[in-house]
């Protein structure tokens, strides 16, 4: 089990520089998700897309 | 070094008559004139190797291997990303900004100016002269001899459509804003210096030096005119 992880991600530089640069996209997609639902919680109710029903009736844009 | 003064010292008691450079030097020569070597550390037990198998890990080497080359890789990972993210905060930064960009295009509808008027809009804090031809004008324009002119330019390179006349309102000598169907060339006229344009918005006479800018600008399908 370690040893075949091992083989297929680490034992050549190239395959080691291949995940840690791809593990490194998904990493940040995730944490700029995680952060901006942060901050769209801590803000609730305070953003412009959060009252924009109250003054734009959909149908005309802007 | 202590090994050192100690075989010069050793050496030094066998042969009184060597000199003291000699004596603290290490060369062959010395070593050879001694006919054998013996460790000046007598009486010291040997060196004896510890038991490290107390710590050595119990799993596999292949496992740790693999934590560590994790461990390496999560960092390189997290750095990877920080790195990214700080370049592209920082050129996010030097980008146009929306209201900027809001205010970068102005739209106007050509369908309500007739012909042979003029128009004044705003665009980026500058006044934009817009006018609509009349065909005796665009006839006007195009006999011009161009070479006789102070900067050359045909009509037809500062317009798109010949009718359509687009260009910026401010004058190339010091920045008025010269005002329309006036001056000796039946264009434009500056107040300020006196500086007179034609009905393609050369410069003909005083002290401007380049014909009126024309700005970046298209036609849309629906009769409009995007400036910008």
């Amino acid at each position: 089990m370690a040893s075949a992880l091992y083989n297929a991600l680490f034992r050549r530089n190239v395959t080691m520089l291949g995940v840690v640069f791809a593990s490194a996209f998904a990493f940040e997609l995730g944490f700029n998700n995680l952060m901006n639902k942060i901050w769209d919680n801590h803000n609730r109710g305070r953003q412009w897309k959060d009252i924009r029903h109250k003054y734009i009736q959909d149908g005309d844009d802007e | 070094m202590s090994r050192a003064l100690a075989r010069s010292a050793a050496s030094s008691g066998r042969l009184p008559a060597t000199t003291a450079v000699r004596a603290v030097s290490t060369t062959p020569a010395l070593r050879e004139s001694s006919s054998t070597y013996e460790s000046p550390f007598k009486g010291q037990p040997k060196n004896k190797v510890p038991d490290f198998s107390k710590y050595m890990a119990k799993r596999p080497p292949s496992s740790n291997a693999l934590f560590s080359y994790f461990m390496v890789g999560t960092l390189g990972a997290i750095s990877a990303a920080g790195a990214k993210s700080t370049i592209q905060e920082f050129l996010v930064n030097m980008s146009a900004s929306a209201d900027v960009l809001a205010m970068a295009k102005v739209e106007v509808d050509l369908n309500a100016i007739p012909e042979g008027k003029n128009v004044i809009i705003k665009w980026r804090g500058k006044p934009v002269f817009i006018r609509h031809r009349t065909p005796a004008e665009i006839e006007e324009a195009n006999s011009v001899n161009v070479a006789s002119l102070r900067d050359p330019q045909a009509d037809a390179d500062r317009v798109k459509k010949p009718e359509w006349l687009v260009m910026l309102g401010v004058c190339t000598h010091l920045g008025c804003v010269p005002i329309g169907e006036a001056g000796d060339f039946g264009g434009w006229f500056c107040p300020c210096h006196g500086s007179h344009y034609d009905i393609s918005g050369r410069i003909r006479k005083g002290p401007a030096p380049l014909n009126l800018e024309v700005p970046t600008y298209d036609f849309t399908d629906d009769g409009k005119l995007v400036v910008g």
